[in-house]
């Protein structure tokens, strides 16, 4: 068996996953460098699946797309690379599928933008569509600070920082919940915790292990379905009404969560890859 | 054995080391990318992009 390990740099995670990749006699690991392909609808990878763990999502969304088109399997199809990798799809996938998530709004002026954020009431949250590791997040307090950011990244960033994705501040007294979904299962979570109110561990958050509850399972599942399944990690905030799911990632990281949940989640991975292949 | 090519501090690899993997050289702390591996060679890992993430 030929599985394709579509890459850019190689971190922590893909070293895991060549290691168990590696511990498989049967399986001929194809390292896929994005940096170098080229793609020309004719030829086809000799490979029975691809494994995607870029760190551009154009890169991601696009290469499994063209993959896809030449009958190549792909863990995770480009719909949910292209679903997660934009937080409006995600939102619009999660409330086609009734799965919670924080009060929301999306606009497309800096006029009606600040419209809905007085709709929303403050503290509101300001995301770009596309970005991740919890990069360019802004937490609006107040009118003020709101004119003044809504001016800003409509004048000074790219067309799409004009896209204002604005999301109610969840009270989550300092810490999220991270999941982590291979196929059918929720195989581990962990705390994210953090004295600032951005708790990514990329950001310096600090993982301690959660355990899975059936409410954990159930909703991370049902969030991962939404996307269009797979391999993904569910942030959730936890609220008085119970769970609601924050963001949905398709090329998650866990190099702070193996030892913190006891559970090998690069294993898990490819004992999924491989059984799907069977 | 390879070159950290900003400080020229002597870096060592593992004998697992991979083409594109993310190494820091222990010298001056600089993020590397594994460029060659026969002979070892080493670059500065790329600036993240804005598109980066998980």
């Amino acid at each position: 068996m030929r599985i394709g390990l579509l890459h850019s740099l190689i971190r922590k995670e893909e070293k895991l996953l060549i290691e168990e990749f590696n511990k498989h006699s049967h399986v001929d690991l194809v390292m896929l460098d994005d940096r170098k392909l080229i793609f020309d609808f004719h030829s086809k990878p000799k490979v029975d699946l691809v494994l995607e763990r870029c760190i551009n999502h154009s890169r991601a969304m696009h290469g499994l797309r063209l993959f896809e088109n030449q009958g190549i399997p792909c863990v995770n199809t480009s719909d949910v690379a292209r679903i997660c990798g934009d937080k409006i799809l995600t939102a619009v996938a999660l409330a086609d599928h009734d799965v919670p998530q924080p009060d929301l709004r999306i606009a497309f002026t800096e006029e009606s933008a600040l419209i809905a954020i007085e709709e929303l009431g403050y503290p509101v949250v300001l995301k770009p569509a596309v970005g991740s590791w919890g990069r360019l997040l802004s937490k609006v307090n107040d009118r003020d600070a709101a004119e003044s950011i809504l001016e800003h990244k409509a004048i000074l960033g790219s067309y799409h920082h004009s896209i204002f994705f604005i999301q109610k501040y969840v009270e989550k007294k300092g810490r999220d919940i991270r999941s982590f979904v291979v196929g059918d299962e929720c195989v581990a979570a962990i705390y994210r915790a953090s004295e600032h109110w951005i708790t990514n561990t990329a950001r310096g958050g600090t993982a301690t292990g959660c355990a899975v509850s059936d409410e954990l399972h159930d909703i991370s599942l049902r969030a991962a379905g939404a996307v269009g399944g797979g391999i993904v990690a569910v942030d959730l905030f936890e609220t008085t009404d119970g769970l609601v799911v924050n963001e949905v990632n398709y090329t998650m990281e866990f190099r702070n969560s193996i030892t913190t949940t006891g559970v090998n989640i690069p294993q898990r991975m490819v004992d999924y890859l491989l059984k799907i292949q069977v | 054995m390879a070159m950290c090519p900003i400080c020229d501090g002597e870096v060592s690899l593992g004998s697992d080391t991979v083409v594109g993997e993310l190494i820091r050289c222990p010298d001056c702390g600089s993020e590397l990318e594994v460029t060659g591996i026969d002979p070892a060679v080493l670059a500065e890992a790329p600036e993240a992009e804005e598109d980066w993430g998980e």
